[in-house]
């Protein structure tokens, strides 16, 4: 559960919502993609190592090297990077992925903070 | 930054801007609007704090859509451009910007800057002036800003030039309770 979940224990209605809202974002793309790119912007925060990569083609390299941009270099990200990832996910996967690495990164940030320990949970 | 769309409208006759480009997938967007309208509906914690740390993170993330968009509820509760402009580098220091607003800026700067900056100090006034259920909702949104506002400059979505412009605040649409 994330951070920003927990901390909405005492509501449990817009808990739901955010919940909802994650779990359709992760949905629209591949599982394992999905915990590698919360894996790969999470090591940027220091939390946790980063993933190995040794396996992986090179979209799916291409697409994480894009996501470690998230977190401290969103506006130094050029439209050629941007345009190898829609070739690799499409359009569609390229609006999820960008809402996902986006929601990673801001979920990383509410614990570090200890969001749920200031919300009394 | 870019300007340019970096991925075109899922909407037929529309150019691409967050809601025409989030129709891509049909499913996170109607979960989102859902969640948006249902946080700033909530009156748990009041509109004019949801909205000063809405402005606080268009600032620090240099989102122009965000910076320039107002919601008409917290201008209902008094929150006019003379405080805003109040909401930069130096806020503590504000004769118009309430010490609650400012708690909260701390915390917002804490969440989307650098988690130090909630020290000892900061935490204290932050408890002092919010409940449990108030900083958790401020926490919502403010990785709710922070998130969107990436999502919409990563994907080319930053108008080259755009007024201020006040939108009803967002609400819970009946169709979707």
């Amino acid at each position: 559960m994330s951070a920003v979940c927990a901390a909405l224990a005492a509501d449990p209605v817009l808990a739901s919502h955010y919940a909802d809202f994650s779990a359709k974002t992760e949905a629209a793309l591949d599982p394992a993609l999905v915990a590698l790119v919360r894996q790969a912007v999470a090591a940027v925060h220091g939390m946790g190592a980063a993933p190995d990569e040794s396996g992986l083609d090179a979209g799916t390299r291409t697409v994480l090297a894009y996501a470690r941009r998230m977190p401290f270099e969103h506006t130094a990200i050029s439209d050629a990077e941007a345009a190898a990832v829609v070739a690799h996910l499409g359009e569609a996967g390229f609006v999820a992925f960008s809402v996902l690495a986006a929601l990673a990164d801001a979920e990383c940030r509410a614990a570090l903070v200890d969001l749920p320990r200031l919300a009394g949970v | 930054m870019s300007t340019i769309p970096r991925v075109s409208s899922a909407i037929a006759g529309e150019p691409p801007h967050f809601g025409s480009v989030l129709a891509h997938q049909p499913a996170i967007a109607e979960s989102f609007f859902a969640l948006y309208g249902r946080f700033w509906g909530s009156d748990v914690l009041s509109a004019r704090i949801k909205e000063v740390a809405r402005m606080r993170n268009a600032r620090v993330t240099e989102c122009g859509f965000c910076r320039n968009v107002r919601f008409d509820k917290a201008l209902g509760q008094g929150l006019g451009e003379e405080v805003v402009d109040d909401i930069t580098d130096g806020y503590e220091t504000s004769a118009k910007l309430t010490d609650a607003e400012k708690a909260a800026l701390k915390f917002t700067d804490a969440l989307i800057h650098d988690p130090e900056l909630l020290n000892g100090d900061a935490r204290a006034a932050l408890q002092r002036h919010l409940t449990p259920a108030q900083i958790a909702e401020l926490g919502l949104g403010v990785t709710l800003f922070l998130a969107l506002a990436k999502a919409l400059i990563t994907m080319g979505l930053e108008p080259e030039q755009m007024d201020r412009t006040v939108l009803p605040t967002p609400a819970v649409l009946e169709a979707a309770e």
